[in-house]
Parts: structure tokens; sequence; C-alpha cells
């Protein structure tokens, strides 16, 4: 299964044009076959970072499908609607995530992706994106062992964030040596204590922890704070 | 036929180790197979640009076969020699492309060479360009009427003609954005068009220069020399 990935830098006039092409034009067109679904419609938190960005995944059920519906898109059925969303928005950019060997979300059923634009409560996602300086196979394995197995067994009562999906990005797709983790909000109040706390990971007061270990593969990841449409089809 | 174009931030220290390691590996483990070939292999001339930066471009037959390649890289036989990659490139950016519909063919994959015969090395002006919203069609349209047909004319600024026009594939880089690979034939041209200032007859009302600001403005050109071995020269 592949996962198209999107950024979109949005002209802010027409940010409600743009976001009702894809809740009513293509969320709908990608129903209409079996191999592709918009998955998560999701706005970038203003405050947290750049205005009128919008990330959308889509889900492939593998690469003929992928190039199926970029030929829709480039010359097909697809094409006066991928006219119309590049006037809605400055650039687009893409990359095609693969999930890595551990991630818990492996495969979608597609059939079970709602293609109805029904309404529901917001959710808010932390997407990490890191670029080690080591192999990134080393990287993914740092995710797993420390990061993901200790995550996992935080009590639900305590937990910030909920991992839901990691990726890598598939060959010649986007950037290498990339990693993301995909992390669904769960608790705003440890949220909040995660921003106004001044970080105390030194070294010599906590070695052997991720943050510290961390740093021997990789010291840049960018996060983005990530909300979902009220209609997105997983929230 | 799709094209992988990735463009490496290469270990100085390990450049002829990274060139190696698509020579004697990446080639020849595609040559294996009918999925892919490695079509190009570029340096980023020197004085013209970013130091250690390689341009590679790989040809693969359909999406599908890309998903194998990919899923070779990510866990398959070809780990191994991506985990090795890691370490004598800093980091790369991939897109995928398709041929534009006017675009010069390459013929089939079987038709690319596979065995590092050596040639002279050739000269081409990679440029890019990003069409402003909603324009791309527009643009491409005016691109192979006009300006395919501009290089090819007598007296043309720059003797150099179009190998390969591609636009970026949605999912897979930025888009919209056209790569149009040029190869040069002389080089004396080149040098006066990065040695004086534009004609005014080549920005004037009606020239392509002037009318396709209509559909971008912005643009960056790589001169790119291919490595001796590089399966197209």
């Amino acid at each position: 299964m592949l996962f198209m990935h999107e950024t979109h830098k949005v002209i802010g006039r027409h940010a409600s044009a743009f976001e009702d092409l894809y809740r009513n034009e293509w969320m709908a067109a990608l129903a209409q076959s079996s191999d592709a679904r918009l998955v998560w419609y999701l706005n970038h938190a203003m405050g947290s970072g750049p205005a009128y960005q919008v990330v959308t995944i889509t889900a492939l059920s593998d690469g003929a499908a992928w190039e199926d519906l970029v030929r829709r898109m480039l010359r097909g059925d697809l094409s006066d609607l991928t006219s119309r969303l590049d006037a809605e928005r400055y650039e687009v950019t893409g990359k095609l995530l693969t999930p890595v060997f551990w991630s818990a979300m492996q495969e979608l059923d597609l059939a079970e992706v709602h293609t109805d634009g029904r309404e529901h409560e917001l959710s808010v996602y932390m997407q990490d994106t890191g670029w080690p300086n080591a192999p990134l196979d080393d990287y993914i394995e740092l995710w797993n062992h420390d990061y993901w197995q200790f995550m996992r067994r935080i009590p639900p009562e305590k937990k910030l964030l909920d991992i839901l999906a990691c990726f890598q990005v598939a060959h010649g797709s986007g950037f290498r040596p990339e990693a993301i983790l995909l992390q669904k909000i769960m608790n705003f109040s440890t949220l909040g204590h995660l921003l106004t706390s001044v970080e105390e990971y030194d070294p010599t007061t906590w070695p052997g922890t991720y943050m510290t270990k961390g740093l021997d593969l990789r010291d840049q990841w960018e996060s983005k704070l990530l909300r979902t449409s009220n209609w997105s089809p997983i929230w | 036929m799709l094209f992988v174009h990735e463009v490496h931030k290469v270990v100085g220290k390990a450049s002829a180790r990274f060139e190696g390691a698509y020579r004697n590996g990446w080639m020849p483990t595609l040559a294996e197979g009918s999925d892919a070939r490695l079509v190009w292999y570029f340096d980023l001339a020197h004085g013209s640009g970013l130091a250690y930066r390689v341009v590679t471009i790989t040809a693969v037959r359909d999406g599908a076969a890309w998903a194998r390649l990919a899923k070779r890289m990510a866990s398959g036989d070809l780990q191994a020699w991506a985990r090795d990659l890691d370490g004598l490139q800093h980091e790369s950016v991939g897109r995928i492309m398709v041929p534009l519909e006017w675009s010069p063919s390459l013929g089939s994959l079987e038709d690319i060479p596979t065995d590092p015969t050596e040639h002279e090395p050739t000269m081409y002006m990679e440029d890019t360009m990003w069409p402003f919203p909603g324009k791309v069609q527009d643009y491409i349209q005016a691109a192979g009427d006009v300006y395919q047909q501009a290089l090819s004319a007598e007296g043309s600024q720059v003797q150099m003609h179009i190998e390969l026009a591609l636009q970026s594939m949605p999912g897979a880089g930025r888009y919209p954005e056209v790569t149009l690979m040029q190869k040069l034939s002389s080089l004396p041209p080149l040098i006066r068009l990065l040695t004086h200032d534009i004609p005014a007859a080549v920005v004037q009302p009606g020239s392509w220069m002037h009318e396709a600001l209509e559909f971008r403005d912005q643009w960056q050109s790589r001169l790119l020399r291919t490595a001796v071995w590089s399966p197209l020269q």
C-alpha cells in the first residue's frame, strides 16, 4: 500500500474553495474506483507554523493505482479538477510513503474508508519528520526500539499521543533519508505541558534516554501540528 | 515509461565510491531484470553551481515496476545497497516524472545500454520550470509549439536540442514542474550566452522569452556533464 502525502500552499482567499474541491469533488472522484481513497484532510494549525497550509493523504492500493490516478489527473477525467485545484494554491509538494516494518498501520481496507463527507469532531495530529545523518534503516530501528516500544506501553490515561503510523519515503519520490511519524494527540493538557516546559535533555543528566541516544543518529526534525477538517475520512 | 530523477548531495571524499556504486552496483543490478534501467549519470559541472552534486535518471517501465523497485530498496535485495549509499551521500531529492506528449522518445527500456562502455562526456542544460497556478497545460503546449521548434531553427542562440521533456507526477515531487533535458551540440554558443547580455530581439514582444512570461517566470538551469560510462550520452 502507498500513501500519497501532499503539502499544499493554499492561496489564503481561496482556502474555502480549495477545501470544497477536495470534499465535494476529489473525495467523490476517488470513490468511483476501488484502489484509491482520500484518507486525511489536515489543516496546519495556525499559530504553530506556516499559514494556509493543508496536508492531504491519499491511500493507494499499489504502484499501478498511483500511476492510473496520475494519468487521470494529467490527461484524463481528473485533469479539469486538477487545473482548478492548481488555481486555488501556489504549489503542492508530494511524496509517496510506505509503512516501515513496525508501523501499526500497514494496510487500509479502502472499502471501509468513508467517502460521504460525514461530519465529526476535530482531531489534532503531531506529524514528525526526521532526517538522520546515519543510514535510514538505523533511524527507523531507533524509532522502533527506543520510541514506539516505549510509547505503546504508556497507559491510555497518561498518553500524550498515539503513534498511528510510521512511514519512509518510497524510492525516488522525495527526500532521502527521511522518515515520518503520524501521531494523534490524545491529551491536550499534556501537549500544553510539552510546549511550555523547558527541555531537560542534558546527556549527563539523562544518559541513555531516547532524546539523548537519538542525537547519535539525528538532530534535525520538524513537528507539525495538523488538525483534521470536520469531514476528513479519518480523524 | 516513467523516469526517477534524483539529485544527490554527495560526500566529497566519497565521490568516487558513490560513482562506483552506480556504475558497478545500480546499473548492472537493474540490467538483470526488465523493470528499470539507469539512463543517465551526470555530474553538475563544478564552477556552475553547487559542488559534489550528481543527477541520476532511472527509467522504469510503469508504476507497478517502480513500486517493485521501491520495495527492493526498502526491504529487499537492494536494501543493503541503499544503506551503503546513505553513507556516501548527505541526502538525495527524488521525483518521478512522465514524458510530455511532444517529448522525443528514448526508445524502449531494452534499447538502453547496460555495459559501461566509455565515451566522450556530453554537456546538457537541464531546465526546470514552475508554471503559474493553472497554467501548466498552456505552458507545455507553448513549449512544444514554439520553444522546441525555435531550438531547432537555424540561428538559434544556443545549439542544443531536447532529448527528453518531462513533467512531475503528482504525489512524487513538486507539482506542476517541467524539466527539459537539453543536449548541447556546441560549446561556443553556450559561452556566448553566459558572457553576453541577452539580445533585445530575443526578449521583444512576440518572442518566446517575452510571451512565455504569461505562463512562468521562474526556472532553474543546471549544466550537467555525463560520466564517461553513462548509459546514454
